[in-house]
């Protein structure tokens, strides 16, 4: 897979070679095993679960999921939802590597419904790649910056959960109780 | 120093507070809008909300929206300043106010799938809102006038699957802050989406509003189908009946609509209503067309429309530029609506 990277954009994202906006890493991970790392990234699917839906093996070796990030217009305390981009995280394990790719974005407008609600405007999303022309060319291009950020949060956080850092949970301290019985 | 520390303490319990009901940010919301209407018999014949007044660059409505979530719980509180959001929905109330609310509710979430809403609520009937914002023609159809606007009340939602879902509630009389004979109506709401890009909504409300001569009862179906990436097509079709013969109202309007470009759109509305006539009198009916575009730039979206409207029975009592009564009635108007 060829990626460039996005001429005169200054979000994260590249292009692949079918022209579609693409976030594409390869992490060396020696030592760690095909299985254990394709076990790693379904654990990751899992914990994600409320943003990212496992959808199926392309192959033996490639996962796929489908995903979506909210775009926020923020303005000091105050912010609201300007739609979702939807996308397909892809991973393909072998053993010491794997390499994962987001590509397919298309944004989907929100719009606010009868009861103040910000609700998708429509089902079908537009290309991330698609010229949205001169008239809305600049919130497109906040659109497209704002996916390449959030793109490299979660990917992040991807390679974390690969890397097998867990997080360490704070001990409960168990209450102390006074017997009753033993006086 | 020991008040330092107290407020350091006071602070660090505030944000832990804050951060365990997971509180998200006020949202801010809005719009403006902004319309010339001219009627090409040189009077407003045309009675159908908002776009009402002639051959005058006049004004919708200011709108603004607050929303807060904390944890489970979360609030909306909407108001409009203007004659779309006042004494064009509906009247100021005795002490003159000078705004109007449209939505005001607390809603709590006891689960994913299950959750009650309280307050003042737009309504859950029709396809067209008072807001210019979800609408894609600027002027209502006949439907959506003489449908409630909103409804005050208490409701439950229920998430079945991804496919299903059902609201119940009992309601206020349609569009008052306060039901002066007590909660009187009872409505739901089947929501059913049958494929992706497919959603139907099946509603009923029936009530005895204070003052009727009966009963009245409405059924409502409102659907939309995102056929393809760039066609949708949306219908609407509503029964009411009031009881002791007190008319009521039989209705349905088509609404294709194409989207040349994200940012250019052309939308058709279709409209057949009938008036159901009262006491003995005969039905009215009336048919509409009306021809949108959508423009947008940023939050701004221009909407030209050009609007035909024929009244066979004279119910609205049209008229020429020369004062004779005529069957048909035509307007053009351009609406600038701005979302924030």
């Amino acid at each position: 897979m060829i990626s460039l990277a996005g001429v005169g954009q200054d979000q994260s994202l590249s292009y692949d070679e079918r022209g579609k906006f693409i976030h594409y890493e390869v992490v060396e991970q020696s030592g760690v095993s095909k299985v254990n790392l394709s076990a790693r990234a379904n654990r990751f699917f899992k914990q994600k679960a409320k943003l990212l839906k496992m959808t199926s093996k392309v192959a033996d070796t490639i996962m796929q999921a489908e995903g979506k990030f909210i775009i926020n217009k923020t303005a000091l305390v105050l912010n609201r939802p300007s739609g979702e981009v939807k996308y397909n995280f892809y991973i393909e394990c072998r053993d010491d590597k794997y390499r994962f790719w987001l590509t397919d974005f298309v944004f989907i407008p929100y719009q606010r419904d009868r009861y103040g609600n910000f609700v998708a405007s429509t089902t079908v999303g537009t290309p991330l790649e698609n010229e949205p022309g001169k008239l809305n060319a600049a919130e497109w291009k906040g659109y497209i910056n704002n996916t390449g950020k959030e793109a490299e949060i979660l990917t992040a956080q991807f390679k974390e959960s690969m890397a097998d850092k867990q997080e360490i949970k704070p001990a409960t301290k168990s209450r102390e109780t006074i017997s009753t019985k033993k006086w | 120093m020991k008040l330092k520390s107290l407020l350091t303490i006071a602070t660090l319990s505030f944000a832990s507070a804050t951060y365990a009901q997971e509180a998200t940010p006020l949202q801010l919301s809005g719009s403006v809008d902004t319309y010339f209407k001219y009627d090409f018999a040189k009077t407003p014949n045309i009675k159908t909300y908002f776009a009402s007044e002639q051959n005058s660059v006049s004004i919708g409505m200011i709108d603004l929206a607050l929303k807060k979530s904390t944890g489970k719980a979360s609030f909306v509180g909407e108001l409009s300043f203007g004659p779309r959001g006042q004494y064009e929905s509906i009247g100021n109330g005795p002490d003159g106010n000078s705004f109007h609310i449209q939505n005001l509710y607390v809603n709590y979430a006891f689960t994913d799938k299950f959750s009650l809403t309280a307050g003042y609520m737009g309504t859950f009937v029709g396809y067209e809102v008072i807001s210019p914002v979800a609408n894609f023609n600027y002027s209502t159809s006949y439907l959506f006038g003489a449908g409630p606007f909103q409804n005050a009340g208490i409701k439950g939602s229920y998430v079945f699957s991804d496919k299903v879902s059902l609201m119940v509630g009992l309601f206020n009389d349609w569009n008052v802050y306060q039901d002066f004979n007590g909660v009187s109506h009872v409505g739901g709401q089947l929501t059913v989406n049958p494929i992706e890009g497919w959603t139907a909504y099946l509603n009923v409300l029936s009530g005895y509003s204070a003052g009727a001569g009966g009963t009245g009862t409405i059924f409502d179906l409102t659907t939309a189908y995102q056929v393809t990436e760039k066609f949708k097509l949306g219908l609407n079709a509503a029964d009411y009946s009031v009881t002791n013969d007190n008319g009521g109202y039989t209705g349905a309007a088509l609404y294709p609509q194409y989207a040349f470009t994200p940012a250019v759109s052309l939308g058709l509305r279709g409209e057949y209503f009938n008036i159901k006539g009262a006491g003995g009198a005969s039905d009215a009916a009336i048919t509409s067309v009306t021809l949108s575009g959508n423009i947008k730039a940023g939050g701004l979206t221009f909407i030209p429309e050009v609007r035909f409207d024929n009244d066979e029975e004279q119910y609205y009592q049209f008229v020429k530029s020369n004062g004779s009564l005529t069957k048909s009635a035509a307007q053009f108007s351009l609406a600038a609506v701005y979302a924030f």
